[in-house]
């Protein structure tokens, strides 16, 4: 009698990861581009039925998603304009907004604080959220983001140099050199790691590897640099205002567009190389677009906000969760969930203490474990 | 590899041809083995002759050895037996259980940057440091003790929300690096917080050094590396077939959870107990083996190389950190980073001319 059970016990769970190895099969058959591949549909038709629902997600979900995230973005940019320290009126800052009074002192605080940081965490949550899922897509790790690339850690070195050296002490100094630093570093990891995912990851935490013992070593010594860089590293919204966004709104343009060109082409880079490189698809152009707009992207949010941990990782998964593992989906998403993110992080960190503020950066770390977990924790998590 | 090939898909070969190229190989690889275990060794012998001899005052190598084998007089057994024998063997153990803890982490989760540095142990560690140094104020070994804690609780943080029905390699990286992020956030906002002297001897522990690690640290460290090398030795029979993927490790028999469990748990308590005495050494247990398995290269994980690199690394860095810049001694954390990266960015750009050729 054992006999039968035995095999049956061992047949169940075979059948059941036969599935998870077809089922990234069925997701590039539901890339339009990739419809060649009809025997691994066909395959992923027979065995991953029971799997389809999480898998398959029509047009009309995806739009519902963008929607919902659409409307939490506008609730998310109202809270961040209403709550703070000072207690201002709903109705005074729909005022402020339309028409500002220069001799209120409500007006002001809305206008000199809180549409800046709002501002502020509008473009650095669209570069953040953009930017994970580019990496994401390039690579085809799903632990790959800004900070392990190398290029936080770029951003960092310099701004520490230009503290230590230059003597720059404002947060608007910091700009171009936070830029510089990512740029350097993204050039060095993307010219060293061009061929393969892997080494581009591992290319990207050598670099970090290398950069993070160099700003120990300033800082260790450097007693007063270290006082002005330890702010900036917490990763903040405040302290910055419209100017800084004027001047970096472009980037992100830019950024966001590469970002959304490449979507399709990084559906097929998700099915490997070889199978890209045999659609057409020069995969060598992609991974160097795919760079640019990430230096861009990376660039100006460490720039604006300080290094913010895990905005740029926890965002493509959770969109990933939404509208399936089309990318031409996921970016409108994550464009979304970005800011939606980062803002509510920040106002989370306004309420949480009386009378003080918690930054941004902390917040969003706090934010975003439960949801990375969460994720990693449901049923389809790979999707890669 | 490419022998193998050849000689079975050649029309007309029999079964001994076939026999006697992979008997090629295996003889080839292992040859290759060897030599890296032998050079790491005698590497190794030279920091350490170097780190003994070298210093405030300075011991000749001919009595280093006599000193080492009792003939030594009391300055010279004093220099060598409590100043300087400590630190050389902290190096050494430190970095091997570093190198080996990541050496596991990366070869049972399938994924090259899954190191303790990224998946939030040594963050941890650091955090529960950083937060007995600035937010209670405590100093000495109780700092070990909450670094430890620190490290074996997002140890288990990673496993509690990570396991469901078995452990998987892809919930367990994407978990610990969140963590991570948490604790170096965390750690940042503390640093931020406190008084700037305090706050500047708290990011020094968050480097790793071993110049502090003696007496009974040494021990306990010691007998667990030699521990954990051991069950590392029993366990790991079985890693060539969990490489293959969780499928096919399956329908070969094995019990991948239970396995790559043991195999994890061991890795962690490497990496605490490391970290606990010497700080979070910086991307060791993420260099090391990623070198190791380029110097053997025959697509294994190189445990036992990943053990010899990660020594060979802490201890070089070590008495480089001493003796390279006049008038600064760095800590060996920030050392391990400058010299490791560099090496191992090298190898890989080598390796991709190699393949493209």
């Amino acid at each position: 009698m054992s006999g039968p059970s035995t095999v049956s016990d061992q047949e169940a769970p075979r059948v059941a990861d036969t599935a998870l190895v077809v089922a990234p099969g069925s997701s590039a058959g539901a890339v339009p581009a990739a419809a060649g591949t009809a025997p691994a549909a066909a395959a992923a038709d027979v065995v991953a039925s029971p799997r389809r629902r999480g898998r398959r997600i029509g047009t009309g979900r995806a739009i519902a998603v963008l929607a919902a995230c659409t409307l939490a973005l506008l609730a998310i940019v109202a809270a961040s304009l209403v709550f703070g320290v000072r207690s201002i009126d709903p109705g005074v800052v729909w005022q402020a907004i339309v028409g500002p009074d220069p001799a209120n002192a409500d007006h002001n605080v809305v206008w000199q604080l809180r549409v800046p940081r709002t501002v502020i965490g509008l473009l650095a949550g669209v570069a953040l959220g953009l930017a994970g899922t580019l990496i994401q897509g390039v690579t085809r790790n799903p632990i790959a983001d800004p900070g392990l690339l190398g290029l936080n850690a770029g951003a960092s070195l310099a701004v520490v140099l230009c503290i230590a050296m230059l003597g720059v002490s404002s947060p608007l100094g910091y700009i171009w050199f936070a830029f510089g630093g990512a740029a350097a570093a993204a050039a060095i990891v993307f010219s060293i790691g061009r061929g393969q995912p892997v080494r581009l990851a591992l290319v990207g935490a050598a670099v970090t590897a290398f950069i993070t013992p160099l700003i120990a070593l300033v800082l260790l010594r450097d007693t007063e640099t270290f006082n002005q860089y330890r702010f900036w590293a917490v990763g903040s919204l405040t302290g910055r205002g419209l100017d800084v966004a004027a001047l970096l709104w472009p980037f992100i343009l830019v950024g966001a567009i590469v970002a959304f060109v490449l979507a399709n082409r990084l559906n097929l880079l998700a099915l490997g190389d070889d199978v890209a490189n045999s659609l057409g698809q020069r995969v060598g152009t992609t991974r160097l677009a795919a760079g640019i707009g990430l230096v861009l992207l990376c660039g100006t949010a460490t720039s604006l906000a300080g290094p913010i941990a895990l905005v740029g990782l926890v965002v493509p998964h959770a969109a990933r969760r939404l509208v399936g593992t089309d990318y031409r989906w996921i970016m409108p998403t994550a464009l979304l969930l970005g800011p939606v993110m980062l803002l509510a992080a920040d106002v989370i960190g306004r309420l949480i203490v009386p009378n003080a503020e918690l930054e941004a950066g902390v917040v969003a770390a706090f934010l975003g474990a439960p949801v990375l977990i969460a994720i990693a924790r449901s049923r389809n998590v790979a999707g890669l | 590899m490419a022998i193998v090939t050849d000689a079975a898909t050649r029309p007309g070969t029999s079964v001994d041809d076939v026999r006697l190229a992979v008997g090629a190989v295996r003889r080839r690889n292992r040859r290759r083995l060897l030599l890296a275990l032998a050079s790491g060794a005698a590497l190794a012998l030279v920091f350490a002759m170097i780190a003994i001899s070298s210093g405030a005052a300075s011991v000749a190598p001919d009595r280093v050895v006599a000193t080492l084998l009792g003939q030594g007089d009391r300055t010279e057994q004093l220099v060598v037996f409590t100043l300087r024998l400590p630190r050389i063997l902290a190096a050494v153990f430190v970095g091997a259980a570093f190198g080996l803890s990541g050496a596991i982490f990366q070869a049972v989760l399938r994924n090259p940057l899954a190191s303790p540095d990224i998946l939030g142990v040594s963050t941890g560690a650091s955090l529960g440091a950083v937060w007995a140094i600035l937010g209670l104020g405590l100093g000495g070994a109780v700092v070990s003790g909450f670094a430890l804690a620190g490290g074996l609780a997002v140890a288990a943080i990673i496993w509690a929300t990570a396991w469901r029905q078995g452990l998987h390699g892809i919930r367990f990286v994407l978990v610990g690096v969140g963590l991570a992020y948490v604790g170096a956030s965390l750690i940042a906002w503390l640093l931020a917080r406190a008084e700037i002297r305090q706050a500047q001897a708290a990011l020094l522990w968050t480097v790793g050094s071993v110049s502090d690690v003696r007496g009974d640290a040494l021990v306990l460290v010691m007998i667990g590396v030699v521990i954990g090398c051991l069950l590392v030795a029993v366990f790991s029979r079985g890693l060539p077939v969990l490489a293959l993927g969780d499928d096919h490790a399956i329908s070969l028999g094995m019990r991948t959870h239970v396995r790559r469990g043991i195999l994890l748990l061991v890795a962690v308590l490497l990496i605490a107990v490391g970290t606990s005495v010497a700080g979070p050494i910086a991307f060791v247990a993420l260099i090391a083996p990623a070198i190791a398995r380029r110097l053997v290269d025959d697509g294994s994980a190189a445990l036992a190389a990943s053990v010899m690199t990660g020594a060979v690394l802490t201890l070089g860095a070590d008495v480089l950190g001493q003796f390279a810049l006049p008038q600064f001694t760095a800590p060996v954390g920030i050392v391990t980073g400058l010299i490791g990266a560099p090496y191992l960015l090298w190898l890989l750009a080598r390796t991709e001319r190699k393949s493209r050729a």
